[in-house]
């Protein structure tokens, strides 16, 4: 059985098990305290949600010129 | 031993998040671009002696990340060595949720600007970490040997960044009026 603990213990550890570097033993527990506790859960999803967002604002597409530079030096590389 | 024959088609995949790490940690000195172009280069000059079947995309953010302290060697700059001495022990974890609720925040109308602008006011050393963790999804381990510091001021600054990021988030998101009921 998952040991049992409470609201602190789970928002202290949120990052960590968001990151999936909690032991396995301590995932379950955390996740055991989220499907119990509607305000953590919803710290959880916040948190995650809010990762999507800053993930998703960083991200650049590659410029096809700059693709195209790249292959055509490496390219240049294997004559 | 890596067959080099393979390397565009093992490589060129991870083109967009070194280009996308590179202008938002290095883009204020040094041109993203020609740094990722660079990269590929020494990548692919060295693939040779890369261990197919291991992290290549690790790999070439280290090849990244050197060829960003010898790009500053150039310009006679030294990387940070210190961490930050700023006083964050009053800043609180999960700043959004400590201040308000998840209802009452409009996440997703924070706009590119608002995040980027968070991302780059961060210190060096915070930013580096919150990026390969946040945005490029490494785990810790694996930042830790991207970086050449050990686990413990990984984590560390992971969690310093994120603390700061989050505050300046929330004052960003409480002034263009995306948060309903602000504490």
């Amino acid at each position: 059985m998952a040991e049992m603990i409470d609201c602190g213990d789970a928002l202290l550890q949120l990052s960590a098990f968001l990151d999936g570097e909690l032991t396995d033993e301590k995932r379950a527990a955390i996740d055991d305290h989220l499907q119990r506790c509607a305000p953590c859960d919803g710290a959880r999803h916040f948190e995650g949600e809010l990762r999507v967002v800053i993930q998703d604002r960083c991200r650049e597409e590659v410029p096809d010129d700059l693709r195209q530079r790249i292959l055509a030096a490496i390219a240049n590389e294997a004559k | 031993m890596a067959d080099q024959a393979s390397f565009a088609d093992a490589a060129t995949p991870y083109m967009g998040q070194l280009l996308a790490y590179a202008r938002l940690h290095y883009g204020q000195v040094v041109e993203p671009e020609d740094l990722v172009q660079e990269t590929y280069l020494n990548a692919y000059r060295a693939y040779g002696s890369f261990e197919e079947g291991t992290n290549l995309r690790a790999w070439l953010f280290r090849i990244l990340t050197n060829n960003y302290k010898n790009a500053l060697r150039t310009k006679s700059r030294r990387p940070v060595k210190f961490e930050p001495t700023i006083d964050d022990d009053e800043i609180e974890d999960h700043y959004f949720m400590t201040h308000t609720t998840p209802e009452d925040v409009a996440l997703d109308q924070m706009t590119h600007d608002m995040v980027r602008g968070a991302v780059q006011l961060l210190p060096d050393s915070f930013r580096e970490a919150v990026l390969l963790k946040d945005v490029e999804d490494f785990s810790y381990g694996e930042i830790s040997d991207i970086l050449e510091v050990p686990l413990g001021t990984v984590m560390s600054r992971i969690h310093r960044g994120r603390k700061l990021l989050q505050k300046t988030l929330y004052e960003y998101a409480l002034q263009e009026g995306l948060i309903a009921t602000p504490a």
